[in-house]
């Protein structure tokens, strides 16, 4: 009787109906040579059960289970606003459809609004709009309409790392401001307005202010996170950002 | 929706879990600290996407699905996977004869660490983490077919190069 290695392998694994189990078990005792394959991959088996098994012993990072436990106290960026998030978990409207990972960030993200009040002072460049959400005003709205991505200069209050289009059709920006205390964000462009949907905040870690990229980057995970739940395809590439731009970056229609 | 209490019950169980999947990330990044990076954001990517986990599924399965991709992401954002990423074809040949005077060393880790990415992930999810075929296929995106081949296909490789208590004679 023959049988193919891959049988035996699903055998050996517990994959096989109670049948072809009971056909195999019957091969085995008649067989010998397949009782030794058989045998072959139980011993794999178990050798590889052990492999990596020092990992388990480990104690974990406490920075994974923050993370688990939704606590963004990680020193790569802290969350402090997701606005739409607490919009929508507040007002219980309906979501847009590509958003809604972001509200459940939002419920989860521990401290959220602990930042806000810092944001309120902040020369302008972020304010309450008039649905409550926070909107980009001035040098830094005009850095996202106008600039494209890692255009660096210091002298820009902004710099802009990723665009985007969103699932639900508009155009998306990740930033960072400028300056000592490290912030970036995602913003979106509703109308005549960069909507932010979401900032976040790395402690003191970029305080050497020639390198402004360094802890502000677009790449805390709370922006990643958020790019990533809304995201949709792959982010525009230098061309893109420049048709973009010249479209004043209307969403797409649908 | 879920409540308050399920979230939080979800999370602890994803804490539980940790060791395992940091455990399953070393099979994919070879420097620990960029493994547990790669948990972390499959973590936080979980957390953000609660809601498309279906309560009938294995926890374990989908985060598996998520470290991979979010692993996938990260070497595409990155575009270094040469330098932190398991390199597959990094290894040196190993002529058959300085293989077994080696033999007795190798580890598990080593010869799991050789074999091509995707025989090595199929035998790490059903061998390693225990996972059936079925959510081994789901976790890697593939037909079951393409799962038991690959995991053939590494097992194969694996018993060529390890030393087991039994069935040593081909």
């Amino acid at each position: 009787m023959t049988i193919s290695d891959e049988t035996l392998m699903a055998y050996a694994d517990g994959e096989l109906d109670a049948a072809t189990r009971a056909s195999i078990d019957a091969a085995m005792l008649q067989d010998p040579d397949i009782a030794k394959r058989v045998a072959r991959h139980r011993a794999l088996r178990k050798a590889m059960q052990g492999a990596f098994s020092g990992v388990l012993e480990e104690p974990v990072p406490e920075r994974l289970i923050a993370a688990a436990r939704g606590q963004n106290t990680a020193p790569k960026g802290a969350v402090v606003e997701l606005t739409l998030a607490r919009e929508a978990v507040r007002r219980k409207t309906s979501l847009r459809s590509g958003w809604q990972p972001a509200a459940m960030a939002a419920s989860l993200a521990l401290g959220v609004g602990l930042g806000f009040l810092a944001w309120q002072g902040r020369s302008g460049l972020i304010q309450q709009g008039s649905d409550g959400g926070l909107v980009a005003r001035a040098a830094l709205a005009e850095v996202l309409s106008t600039e494209l991505s890692d255009d660096r200069s210091p002298a820009l209050v902004a710099t802009t790392h990723l665009s985007f289009r969103a699932k639900s059709g508009e155009y998306c920006r990740t930033f960072s401001l400028t300056g000592t205390d490290a912030s970036s964000g995602l913003a979106c462009r509703e109308g005549n307005d960069w909507k932010i949907m979401a900032l976040a905040e790395s402690p003191r870690a970029a305080t050497n202010s020639g390198d402004f990229r360094t802890a502000a980057s677009a790449d805390s995970p709370a922006i990643r996170a958020a790019v990533e739940a809304s995201i949709d395809g792959e982010p525009l590439d230098h061309a893109g950002e420049i048709a973009a731009r010249q479209a004043g970056w209307a969403a797409a229609k649908r | 929706m879920s409540t308050n209490e399920s979230v939080q019950n979800i999370q602890e169980q994803i804490v539980a879990l940790l060791p395992r999947l940091r455990r399953f990330a070393r099979n994919l990044v070879r420097n620990p600290h960029d493994a547990d990076d790669v948990v972390q954001i499959a973590v936080e990517r979980a957390l953000l996407r609660l809601d498309q986990w279906r309560s009938d599924a294995r926890l374990d399965s989908w985060l598996f699905k998520i470290v991979r991709n979010a692993w996938i992401d990260e070497v595409r954002a990155r575009g270094r996977r040469a330098r932190i990423f398991m390199p597959e074809e990094a290894g040196e040949q190993i002529g058959e004869s300085s293989m077994e005077r080696e033999i007795d060393r190798w580890s598990a880790e080593t010869a799991l660490g050789r074999l091509p990415e995707d025989q090595r992930l199929a035998v790490s999810l059903v061998l390693v983490e225990g996972l059936s075929y079925k959510d081994a296929a789901e976790v890697l995106d593939v037909p079951l077919g393409t799962l038991t081949s690959r995991l053939a296909r590494g097992r194969e490789a694996l018993q060529a190069v390890l030393r087991l208590p039994e069935g040593e004679s081909a």
